[in-house]
């Protein structure tokens, strides 16, 4: 099968001052369809530059990048334009909300560009939302919604339109690691119920650890390119869903104790409630 | 993208910031507010000037001289001298029927006629038991009776005279005026005494209005010729027969209020008869039968009036008429209204700078909301559309704020006087009227302000227009914003 993403000799260098700085250095990497991808690398490796080439948002200064059959690294800005809108979606670590407008209505944004109509792209954002575990918080301004919150309308916003490929910067880069692996195990069902083939850029390992292939970048080339083996990949999400259950389950647990402790002075029910949760957990 | 959504889009982000839109469309407004006043008194003046010439004369009516006496309008309009001769025969040109017919076959004349008035001739017309009662025959005029409802009058009572049309032997043809009977003096009072005239609007002392001496639509009038010989009098009479009598038109001259209209061919035939009568007595002036000291043209409408006057004037003679005076005008207020049109102009210059400020500091506030725009597929068209949308919008409502003040400051002027009384002010009104009139607006209580619908619907388009051209440069500059600069912006 022919990969979806392919780039051919990438190499871009940035002029700071009078400076050369090379950011990425003949590159070569391809993914394949549906795949869940993860480029880490330590902060200044040129992953974020490596997504940004592969988004067709900066020109390389020299290789191609293809997307299916299309040299995007060729197109102009208004070919690019339409190209995002057709086939592509986009989560970022700053959420980038336009804050004047509902969640629903930042979902609904790359479908009005499309040219849907209002209440049919509102539906849609608002089903999108739903099951982004959003439903409450439709008509909430990004303002009015926790860091997590905004990233899952951030999220239902990539996947509204069911693109081909999304590109994710550091989209748990502002969260908690909870709610990292929160919105991360999200992300990774949806690709995979749509087939949606997913680059993401981070640099926590115990994320990156659960993806199809994590290329890992040093430097501005590619250190290594691995695709670890399925019965692999599925321990390491089982471990990653377990985790957060855990932690759910904990958190709830305090909070419920919390309360209890509020209401009733004695709490032995609520001691109770919180080693079975442990239990449940171990 | 849908259109409507753009516009919503835009409209959502003007509402964001409404101060500073606020801002923005009263500079647009105050623009727009002062194009329209200006214009308004333009048109007002304009219009005011028109009532002021039409009171004055026939707008679309000539008079053309014979080169012999030139007569000046008693209303105190100058007569255009035209070149004292044409033709390849350097003889002058004459004024006779054949000239007439010429005029006539002109594009855009309607009608023409000679206007002869009979002071030349020594004659009266008489009424009355013994004749008592006489006017002069100068009140007499001579016309074309064919030519009399083309030229515009009107038929108060009764008929038109027909040029051809037999009214038996020795009788004249008349048409007379509302106050012809005026005409009247009683011979049998002295000329000292008041009681041998009466005038038009005269009361007895009762208040009650006198009637004339002679009912001119019943009575038997008899014009008489006499050759002014008082040791051989000879005279020569014809009845006269009132076929109809006109309504009065100022515009076209006073004679309309109080003449005795006779055809052409009738005074023609009294000319030679006089001459027969009086011999070396009778004066050349008045006599001539070959030739006409006035002629009137009438044009089909006021913009052929010129064209028209330049062919007659071509044709050697001396012509008049209110288009002279109404290019003088206009081009006056023109002038004038340039000069206002400038201020107003370097007023919406202003708010255009206003309009490309608001828009460019709405540009870098939003930067970081264009590149998710540009990220997530809008198009660069499309983002540059939403801009123009914006500032059009600025436009647009600026527009109509400026065109709803400069309603009501136009209903304020022309209603100053009024509004002053109400609010109990003295003599407020004055200041207003002084303005105007050193601006050359002759005050006569026409209104000072008119603003017809094309004006708001032309400031409306142009205030638009101000706010889409002030918005091309910050919306050029939106779609250059680099996407990943943007969306790193902070």
């Amino acid at each position: 099968m022919a990969p979806i993403i392919r780039t051919e000799g990438l190499r871009k260098v940035y002029a700071v001052g009078k400076e050369r700085v090379v950011a990425l250095d003949n590159v070569d990497i391809s993914v394949e369809k549906g795949e869940f991808c993860c480029i880490v690398g330590q902060s200044g490796s040129g992953k974020s530059t490596l997504l940004n080439q592969l988004a067709g948002l900066e020109k390389p200064t020299r290789g191609k990048v293809f997307i299916g059959r299309h040299e995007i690294s060729a197109m102009t800005e208004n070919e690019l334009a339409a190209f995002r809108q057709a086939h592509l979606g986009f989560i970022f670590q700053s959420y980038n909300l336009l804050p004047s407008m509902t969640a629903a209505e930042n979902v609904a944004l790359p479908l009005m560009f499309k040219g849907m109509g209002r209440r049919e792209r509102l539906a849609l954002a608002k089903k999108e939302l739903k099951s982004m575990g959003l439903a409450s918080r439709v008509n909430h301004l990004p303002t009015e919604m926790s860091g997590g919150q905004q990233q899952r309308v951030g999220i239902a916003r990539a996947f509204v339109s069911r693109p081909k490929v999304i590109f994710a910067d550091e989209p748990t880069g502002n969260l908690d690691s909870k709610t990292s692996r929160q919105v991360l195990l999200r992300m990774l069902e949806m690709s995979k119920k749509d087939q949606i083939t997913f680059v993401m850029v981070t640099h926590e390992p115990s994320l990156a650890a659960c993806a199809d292939r994590i290329i890992t970048i040093l430097d501005g080339r590619v250190q290594s390119d691995v695709v670890p083996p399925e019965e692999e990949r599925l321990r390491r999400r089982q471990a990653l869903a377990d985790e957060l259950a855990r932690d759910e389950a904990e958190e709830a647990a305090r909070a419920e104790q919390e309360n209890a402790g509020s209401e009733a002075p004695d709490a032995p029910a609520a001691r109770q409630t919180t080693s079975a949760a442990d239990a449940a957990a171990k | 993208m849908k259109i409507f959504d753009l516009i919503a889009l835009s409209a959502r982000n003007l509402s964001r910031r409404k101060g500073r839109t606020a801002l923005t469309v009263i500079g647009v407004a105050v623009g727009t507010c002062l194009i329209i006043v200006m214009i308004s008194f333009g048109i007002a003046m304009n219009q005011a000037n028109e009532a002021m010439l039409a009171s004055w004369g026939d707008l679309t009516q000539i008079q053309v001289y014979g080169n012999g006496t030139v007569y000046y309008s008693g209303s105190g309009g100058s007569v255009a001298v035209g070149s004292a001769a044409v033709g390849g025969d350097d003889q002058p040109a004459v004024l006779n029927d054949e000239m007439i017919a010429t005029f006539t076959k002109m594009d855009h004349v309607v009608a023409a006629t000679p206007f002869y008035q009979a002071y030349s001739l020594n004659g009266t017309i008489t009424a009355g038991r013994g004749d008592r009662y006489s006017s002069s025959l100068g009140n007499a005029v001579g016309v074309y009776a064919s030519a009399m409802e083309p030229m515009g009058f009107t038929l108060a009572s009764g008929d038109w005279m027909t040029d051809t049309g037999s009214y038996g032997r020795d009788v004249i043809p008349v048409m007379v005026c509302e106050q012809t009977g005026y005409n009247f003096e009683d011979t049998r009072k002295s000329y000292n005494s008041s009681k041998r005239y009466r005038w038009y609007g005269q009361t007895d002392a009762a208040g009650n209005l006198l009637e004339p001496f002679v009912d001119v639509n019943k009575e038997d009038m008899t014009l008489t010729l006499s050759n002014g010989d008082a040791e051989n009098p000879k005279t020569k009479s014809w009845k006269l027969k009132v076929v109809g009598s006109i309504n009065p038109d100022t515009a076209k001259g006073w004679w309309t209020q109080s003449s005795f209209i006779l055809r052409i061919q009738d005074v023609k035939m009294l000319q030679e008869e006089y001459k027969d009568l009086a011999g070396s007595n009778a004066s050349p002036y008045g006599t001539d039968t070959t030739s006409y000291d006035q002629v009137y043209v009438k044009v089909d409408d006021m913009d052929n009036v010129e064209e028209v006057d330049q062919a007659i004037q071509d044709l050697g003679f001396s012509t008049y008429s209110m288009t002279q005076q109404r290019e003088a005008m206009q081009k006056q207020v023109s002038q004038l209204m340039l000069i206002l049109g400038c201020l107003a102009a370097f007023s919406l210059l202003v708010a255009a700078l206003n309009i490309i400020n608001t828009m460019t500091m709405a540009i870098y506030e939003r930067t970081r909301e264009i590149g998710i725009m540009k990220v997530l597929g809008c198009a660069l068209g499309k983002i540059r559309l939403m801009f123009l949308i914006e500032s059009g919008f600025i436009g647009l409502i600026g527009g109509v704020t400026g065109s709803v003040v400069s309603l009501l400051i136009s209903f304020v002027l022309n209603n100053l006087t009024l509004i002053m009384a109400v609010l109990g002010g003295s003599g407020g009104g004055g200041g207003i009227s002084d303005m105007m009139s050193m601006m050359g607006y002759y005050g006569t209580g026409s209104a000072v302000s008119v603003v017809p619908p094309w004006l708001v619907l032309l400031a409306l388009a142009f205030a638009t227009l101000i706010g889409l051209v002030a918005g091309i440069l910050p919306a050029a500059r939106a779609t250059k914003i680099s996407a990943l600069e943007a969306i790193r912006h902070e």
